[in-house]
């Protein structure tokens, strides 16, 4: 078949298309620069008073679309048995939830709401030397991510006290292979957060589902303090829409931003800490990526820096508190 | 016919172009199943007994019988042993001498009919049993020559340094470098030695030991050893006991009753805490399926904190003691647990007792018992030849070597 007068509209059209995806992907408007970002944080300081009509809005918003309330985790009430539970992270796969695992589920969402005050803590570098440990643990609803270490060294910076800490099925992946060995390490390695949740991204990524269940399978054998929850994947495909919308460009969200939003529809007031996606601190000296480590994460994956933008608009709108650099000054030696 | 068709003069889908694609097609099928299954099918084959319930196993199908039999005679079951008691007759006098050799003259079980082995083996209850020193001795020796046990039953450090190539038992291709980890978890050295205990109680499953009120005598001798994870709960204490110094486990009751030990663990570790401070004895080099699961019952224990130890067998001694019962005569594509660990306590202990091994759907009076003293779930036929290998014990109890109970204990 020849068709040679076609070639040229054909060819046009799919540079067009070509473009517009790149457009999609690496959008026109780029982000401010660090420094310049660096300069409007300093010159805003630390004044910040909450805009109630703004934050009601926003809540409205959220509710609207993604309904965290209800959705936050899986629970018999919002999963039934044998529903189709499509997986948010992956293209097309499915989960049917059978008796074994819709037994693991908590009847409803487990949390007292509206809760009051919250905390969401990030990981980033800018935490290490910070000294928010008692801010934070003031509030009272802390979510932590990853699996953070709560050790004696970091106390004074990142605080002790959890409610909630997500664990991301790579994480047993790498650091508890799989548990399907010893399983003794990841619940030893849970202790520190007493009886907090452990929220489980088990139905994202079709990886996560088996190491997700078999945390917990291992928390509940050994009896452990910590409930599991697992994380329900409508709420984070919505919550992820969400942004989208707003123009955070990523394959995925980052589960920090996942715990901002469910907790500003969650709680009456929030503050992120360790939110700081950049390789200096607002004093221009290079910080660590985690403030623990400074392992780089797999690029082009999440992106930091827009997400980071998103709550910093929030910020400047009054309806959560991103607290960067310290909590208390420095005691003079 | 001024117009024709152009294409028909092509056979376009004619008979022989469409027989032509119908057998590309088969070829195509039967070769893609080659592909997709051969191997499979192949390793199936070899996939016998640990894998595929040997738990189940005590004889091999051979006998055809009913369920209904089996099951009526658990009601009649206290009426069976009335004939036999410890025999006034010694073991050497005359008399006894004659019957025993009356088993030892059947060479071959297909010499004879099974009812007549099952007559001579009767008879043979009055008398008492005392061991001849020097069969087992010499028995003894052909033991240690062939297999060992005093040294290669598990792996150790020892016997299995660093870097070690295993090769498994069954999937002889598959080899399995002992890494740093797996090397950690053997122990130093083998844990037991030559002779160490004086009367030792093996504990087949079989359904003879069903109502046998052997479980005090079982639980006096110095070591015990059972096979395939048995139930030992109260139901049974009168019958099979509950002392245990070591217990061996299929991998396939792992993989179908605990998941792998993928999911929950608590309940394997409940099962196995009733053994007390029984040692977990595992084929883990069995074949190449086997041994993940195994290595996880060393973690899991490790975990809970339990005192029990895990041994794996030495691939190299189960192929030995397979080799060496078939010279003896037990053709099976695979020897069952309970005659690797009668091959090991011979080399363990000075005597050694046999209970529950009887491999025949009906005990010696000719009554039908269950398959096992808990439940009556057949084997899959063809693993495992148990009436040779119980043949074979009581060859060896005739000529004092073990002794084989069949009977109710006092």
């Amino acid at each position: 078949m020849k068709c040679p007068r076609t070639r040229l509209p054909v060819g046009f059209g799919a540079l067009a298309v070509s473009v517009l995806c790149w457009l999609y992907v690496f959008p026109v408007e780029r982000l401010p620069d660090e420094k310049e970002l660096v300069r409007e944080v300093l010159q805003r300081g630390r004044a910040w008073s909450r805009n109630l009509s703004a934050l009601q809005g926003f809540r409205k918003q959220l509710n609207d679309c993604c309904h965290p309330g209800h959705l936050f985790s899986v629970t018999k009430v919002n999963t039934p048995l044998g529903v189709n539970l499509w997986f948010d992270g992956e293209f097309l796969h499915s989960l049917i939830i059978e008796n074994s695992t819709y037994s693991l589920f908590p009847q409803d969402t487990p949390f007292k709401l509206p809760l009051k005050r919250c905390s969401v803590v990030g990981n980033g570098g800018i935490l290490k030397g910070s000294r928010c440990g008692k801010q934070i643990d003031e509030a009272d609803f802390v979510i932590r991510c990853n699996l953070p270490p709560l050790t004696s060294g970091y106390t004074l910076d990142v605080g002790t006290k959890t409610q909630l800490v997500t664990v991301n099925p790579s994480i047993i992946e790498k650091r508890f292979q799989n548990l399907l060995w010893s399983r003794k390490s990841f619940v030893e390695s849970l202790k520190v957060y007493k009886s907090s949740y452990v929220y489980l991204p088990a139905f994202s990524m079709r990886h996560g589902t088996e190491p997700s269940l078999r945390a917990y399978y291992t928390l509940a054998d050994f009896s452990a303090n910590q409930t599991v929850l697992f994380a329900n994947p409508n709420f984070l495909r919505n919550v992820g829409k969400f942004w989208k919308n707003k123009g955070v460009h990523s394959k995925r969200l980052s589960t920090g931003l996942f715990m901002a939003s469910a907790a500003l529809s969650l709680c009456e007031e929030v503050t992120v800490y360790g939110f700081w996606p950049f390789q200096i601190d607002l004093k221009g000296s290079p910080i660590r990526h985690h403030y623990y480590d400074d392992v780089p994460p797999l690029s082009g994956f999440h992106s930091m820096p827009e997400e980071f933008l998103q709550l910093w608009l929030l910020h400047k709108s009054g309806i959560l508190r991103v607290q960067l650099g310290q909590c208390t000054p420095e005691e003079p030696q | 016919m001024g117009y024709a068709d152009p294409s028909s003069s092509r056979d376009l889908l004619g008979n022989r172009t469409l027989f032509f694609i119908f057998i590309c097609a088969f070829a195509l099928v039967t070769l893609l199943q080659q592909i997709l299954y051969g191997r499979n099918y192949i390793k199936r084959g070899l996939q016998f007994s640990w894998q595929s319930g040997e738990e189940m196993g005590n004889w091999t199908g051979i006998f055809n019988f009913t369920d209904d039999g089996a099951v009526k005679t658990g009601s009649d079951a206290g009426a069976r042993y009335f004939e036999f008691y410890e025999g006034p007759l010694d073991f050497n006098s005359s008399k006894c001498l004659e019957l025993r050799q009356d088993i030892i003259d059947v060479k071959v079980l297909s010499m004879v009919k099974e009812t007549d082995l099952f007559d001579r083996w009767k008879s043979l209850q009055i008398c008492k049993w005392e061991m001849n020193v020097t069969e087992a001795n010499m028995f003894k020796s052909q033991l240690s020559k062939c297999c060992n046990a005093p040294s290669f039953l598990f792996t150790t450090q020892k016997n299995t340094p660093l870097g070690t190539k295993l090769r498994y038992e069954v999937d002889t291709s598959g080899i399995f470098q002992i890494s740093p980890e797996i090397f950690k978890i053997f122990p130093k050295d083998m844990p037991y030695y030559r002779s160490q205990f004086k009367k030792c109680a093996v504990i087949g499953n079989g359904g003879i030991l069903k109502n046998s009120k052997c479980g005090k005598e079982i639980d006096n001798a110095d070591f015990v050893f059972r096979c395939n994870l048995p139930p030992i709960s109260d139901k049974y204490l009168a019958d099979v006991g509950m002392k245990t110094d070591v217990v061996t486990i299929n991998p396939s009751i792992i993989t179908e009753r605990f998941q792998k030990l993928e999911k929950w663990r608590k309940p394997f570790y409940d099962v196995l805490q009733g053994y007390e401070n029984a040692s977990i004895l595992l084929p883990a080099f069995y074949n190449t399926r086997n041994t993940d699961v195994s290595i996880r019952v060393k973690y899991v224990l490790d975990d809970f904190e339990s005192q029990q130890s895990v041994y794996y067998f030495h691939p190299q001694y189960l192929i030995n003691v397979s080799r060496f019962w078939l010279i003896q005569g037990v053709r099976a594509k695979r020897i069952s647990s309970g005659l690797i660990l009668v091959t090991a306590a011979l080399e363990l202990c000075d005597e050694v007792h046999l209970y529950g091994f009887w491999g025949f759907p009906m005990n010696p009076s000719g009554i039908f018992i269950t398959h096992h003293y808990y439940d009556n779930v057949k084997p899959r036929p063809g693993f495992h030849a148990m009436p040779s290998e119980i043949f074979n014990f009581i060859h060896m109890h005739s000529k004092g070597i073990l002794r084989v109970h069949t009977g109710t204990c006092f």
